[in-house]
């Protein structure tokens, strides 16, 4: 349980706004609890603590009647505590709270956020020492940093300018002069509290704590002149940062720097270039230059570095460009400075991220900014996209999946591709699965979700980070064999991620007809193309780089009109538009090709082949032509989507991009998918029983039965083309549930065992049974049916 | 076509399997003798092919004989598979055919 800290409470006990429990009863806990010895009565014990409302420290005495709290445990470091009853008494200048009673609401917390010790109690009175800031174990935003004692000393700093505070201890190597200190600390030790006022600067050490004086400091030693000289000593935590904060100064990490933009708006020209930061609080925040001031400091800021920024004005942050978890941002002026911490401070990391897990991003909304990490899993070459205004951009995507059991794609735009999108080609091309970390990556909505890099976005590849352990530990484990699902893939990749169907699947997956069309590919062969209308007029009129190629009409005297541009051309262009039907090993199906596809594999532009057929007559050519492109075999991408044609639904497929097949590259990716069913290869599907009557107009199918018995590559053959549409789909695991049963239709076999396809229950390798000679036969038969049922024996006398 | 005695895809490992049958093989020609050519298989062991084939050889043949040693074949058909070709493909293609598909090829 999380019990929040009265924010402010000592900031008003110190002003003063608070000094009863009528006032206000805070919530507050306990950074320090210290015995001290009574100093009047020697035998009494009084303790004393430091109360801190998460920002502010102060000292509080507590009553000897609660004396027992302590004793027992119950009030202890670290407590929660709520102010039942309390005084503020003014000695001497100091604040004193006397707690007379209180509600343990916790008796062990962490430390709440990071105290300064309020302002006001610059006194240097000497007198003691042993103060010890105890923040230890507080969880940073972030950063985990571990605290450290700001150990001062009681007596000598008077030295110490009295307007310095404590400063809040951001890490190990604290720039803060912890000198100042301990002047605060010992001052407000309480005298009122007994009604025996104590002079602090009489009180001799022995009678405070029984930590005794400490050696100064050892941060002192490092920072101490260059900390002298900022004009604003006090670091305060970037969080802190509002409008109204007066002189502060931040030390931070640069995690980013842009370019020196130059830009011209209405007001005049100019130049700027921004920075983030990032301190040992988890805070970041934006800082931005213009002109003058940016060339003064763009040189000086490098990335990684900490600097101790200050005097800059702050402004509320410009959302659209500034992703960063801050209302404000910095903007530097003349006034500003900057420098350079040249230790390390191993509090401040180098990079913060708020890292959300894939399956987080499905629900997010599109064209938020976020950090992912995960690991690749696949990578693509670098493409050239060209905008609709026709500047050409890189573009490479990947996908990144994660513990989440899902991935996402990730595209990289611009320099990303080439720097870090090469370096992760190189590992993913090498075998490797290397951990990339995205930071500031914008959700997309482009099929599904996606992730895509915009001008701030940075890259790591294989960070450092507990993530990043964590999920390649994962990843070796069990994330190889975990199937992931793609968050960018359930509406399919656009054809750059090769989404492997058969054309069976297109029905049985009923692709097309959600929302948005499927992009797929499959591998097919061309077995019958429409011969009337394979071309059309189209409009030839240049509309930015691509032509307007809507259908013309002839306006009788031989130009030709165009709606869409409203405007008559002399000549056309010709445009092919080719009804094709294309067929692989599980299903037939038509397609349109238009002209880009089509000219691919007409082999011949759309308007040469209307001139050979219309203009010269010349139908043996024509034909010729026509017969060639018959029963080729390439590589379809197709865009797969349901349209309405009045009141029927028709799922349309149109081919977006033809490629021949690379034997090699088609063998290496079917060899894949046969390691992906062996693996995949315990669920077994139930089958698609066939029942009678197949439709086969495959009397080859029929012939090839003859020779049950052997494995004749040839019935094989035929058995392909000799299928119908509607076969119900092969069940390989590896592809979706095929598993209904087509009435009469029946076609494929399928294993009952296994669910795979190509062989029968009784010859499935992963029965015990022999493969008996009916294999081919029964398979192909399929006319009496129960093939898939496992009974093919049946089927031996029945040819 | 004569089925009678199908040949076994095999590259170098498998071809001890067949002594004596009759297989198939794609070698990449490494030298070429009198009565014999020297190749290499697909997953890289030397094979020895006896027989006289017709020139010219292209870097890939295939050759369809009978498996006489586990590294020699008597080759009685010979074909030129050109001089590009897919090597892994090939391997895993005999690795299947002869593992857990067998079924489907003898």
């Amino acid at each position: 349980m999380e019990v929040s800290l009265t924010a402010g409470a000592i900031g008003k006990i110190m002003s003063g706004e608070v000094t009863t429990e009528a006032d206000m009863i805070p919530v507050l806990q306990v950074t320090e609890l210290k015995q001290l010895k009574a100093y009047q009565d020697p035998t009494r014990e009084r303790f004393r603590m430091g109360l801190s409302d998460g920002t502010h420290l102060h000292q509080g005495m507590l009553a000897t009647d609660l004396n027992d709290l302590v004793k027992q445990g119950t009030l202890q470091f670290g407590s929660i505590v709520r102010l039942t009853h309390f005084g503020v008494h003014v000695v001497q200048t100091r604040r004193i709270v006397i707690v007379r009673e209180l509600e343990v609401i916790k008796s062990n917390s962490d430390i709440i956020g990071r105290s300064v010790p309020g302002g006001k109690h610059n006194d240097q009175r000497v007198a003691d020492s042993g103060v010890k800031l105890n923040t230890t174990g507080s969880e940073q935003r972030g950063s985990g940093v571990s605290q450290v004692n700001n150990i001062e000393t009681g007596r000598s700093n008077a030295a110490i300018s009295p307007q310095v505070d404590q400063r809040p201890v951001f890490g190990t190597g604290s720039s803060v002069p912890a000198s100042t200190t301990p002047s605060t600390r010992v001052d407000s030790n309480p005298s009122a509290g007994h009604g025996v006022p104590r002079l602090d600067h009489a009180r001799d050490p022995p009678t405070s704590y029984p930590r005794q004086p400490q050696p100064p400091p050892p941060m002192y030693a490092n920072r101490g002149p260059v900390a002298r000289n900022e004009a604003s000593p006090r670091i305060i935590p970037i969080n802190a940062l509002s409008p109204y904060s007066g002189r502060w100064t931040i030390k931070a990490r640069v995690t980013n720097k842009a370019a020196l933009k130059q830009y011209s708006n209405p007001r005049g020209e100019g130049k700027v270039f921004n920075f983030d930061l990032l301190d040992a609080d988890g805070g970041e925040i934006r800082v931005t230059c213009f002109n003058a001031v940016a060339d003064q400091f763009f040189d000086q800021i490098v990335v990684g570095n900490l600097y101790l920024i200050s005097r800059g004005s702050l402004r509320p942050a410009q959302k659209n460009f500034n992703h960063l978890p801050n209302d404000y941002e910095i903007m530097l002026d003349n006034a500003s400075t900057i420098k350079q911490c040249y230790e390390e401070d191993a509090a401040i990391p180098r990079q913060q991220f708020h890292f959300c897990t894939i399956g987080d991003i499905e629900s997010m909304e599109n064209n938020s900014i976020i950090d992912v990490i995960g690991i690749v899993s696949s990578i693509s070459p670098t493409v050239t996209i060209t905008r609709k205004n026709g500047t050409a951009t890189p573009k490479r995507s990947l996908q990144l999946m994660d513990m989440s059991g899902r991935s996402v794609e990730v595209t990289m735009w611009g320099n990303f591709c080439n720097a870090e999108g090469q370096m992760l080609q190189n590992l993913c091309d090498s075998g490797g699965f290397p951990v990339l970390a995205v930071k500031a990556g914008r959700i997309s909505e482009f099929n599904g979700k996606a992730v895509s890099t915009i001008g701030s976005s940075q890259l790591f590849i294989d960070p450092d980070f507990v993530e990043a352990h964590k999920l390649k530990d994962w990843f070796e484990r069990e994330g190889k064999s975990v199937p992931c699902i793609s968050l960018s893939r359930e509406f399919s990749g656009s054809g750059r991620v090769d989404v492997r169907k058969t054309i069976s699947q297109i029905k049985d997956e009923k692709l097309g007809t959600s929302e948005k069309p499927d992009w797929i590919t499959v591998s097919a062969t061309i077995i019958y193309m429409k011969v009337e209308n394979f071309c059309y007029t189209a409009c030839p009129i240049m509309n930015g780089d691509r032509p307007c190629s809507k259908k013309v009409t002839a306006n009788g005297d031989g130009t030709w009109r165009c709606e869409k541009c409203d405007k008559s051309v002399d000549e056309c262009d010709y445009r092919y538009i080719l009804q094709l039907q294309i067929q692989d090993h599980t299903d037939l199906t038509w397609v349109t090709a238009f002209q880009e596809a089509g000219e691919e594999i007409m082999g011949i532009s759309a308007k040469d082949l209307y001139y050979v057929k219309y203009e010269h007559n010349d139908e043996e050519k024509f034909e010729d032509i026509i017969h060639k492109v018959a029963f080729t075999k390439y590589i379809f991408k197709l865009k797969v989507k349901e349209e309405t044609f009045s009141d029927e639904q028709r799922v349309k497929a149109t081919v977006v991009k033809v490629d021949k097949l690379n034997y090699s590259s088609d063998t290496r990716t079917i060899l894949d998918a046969i390691d992906k069913l062996k693996t995949g290869d315990g669920s077994s599907l139930s089958i698609n029983i066939k029942p009678e009557g197949s439709h086969y107009n495959a009397d080859a199918v029929n012939t090839g039965t003859g020779s049950s018995g052997t494995r004749d590559p040839s019935s094989v053959q035929r058995r392909d083309f000799g299928l119908h549409a509607h076969q119900s789909g092969q069940s390989g695991n590896h592809y979706s549930s095929g598993s209904r049963p087509h009435g009469g239709d029946a076609t494929t076999t399928s294993c009952n065992v296994c669910g795979n396809s190509g062989h029968v229950s009784a010859n499935c390798p992963s029965s015990t049974t022999e493969p008996q000679g009916q294999y081919m036969g029964g398979s192909y038969r399929g006319t009496s049916g129960s093939y898939g049922g496992g009974i093919p024996r049946q089927h031996v006398g029945s040819y | 076509m004569d089925t009678s005695s199908p040949a076994a895809f095999v590259n170098g490992a498998l071809l001890r399997r067949y002594i004596g049958q009759k297989v198939r093989a794609v070698i990449q020609v490494i030298r070429s003798d009198i009565g014999s050519v020297i190749g290499k298989s697909t997953d890289d062991q030397q094979i020895v092919v006896k027989g006289s084939p017709n020139p010219p050889l292209t870097t890939y043949i295939e050759v369809i004989g009978i498996a006489e040693t586990e590294n020699t074949i008597r080759a009685e058909v010979w074909t030129n598979f050109g001089d590009s070709f897919d090597v892994q493909n090939y391997n895993e293609l005999c690795k299947l055919a002869n593992g857990e598909f067998r079924h489907l090829f003898i």
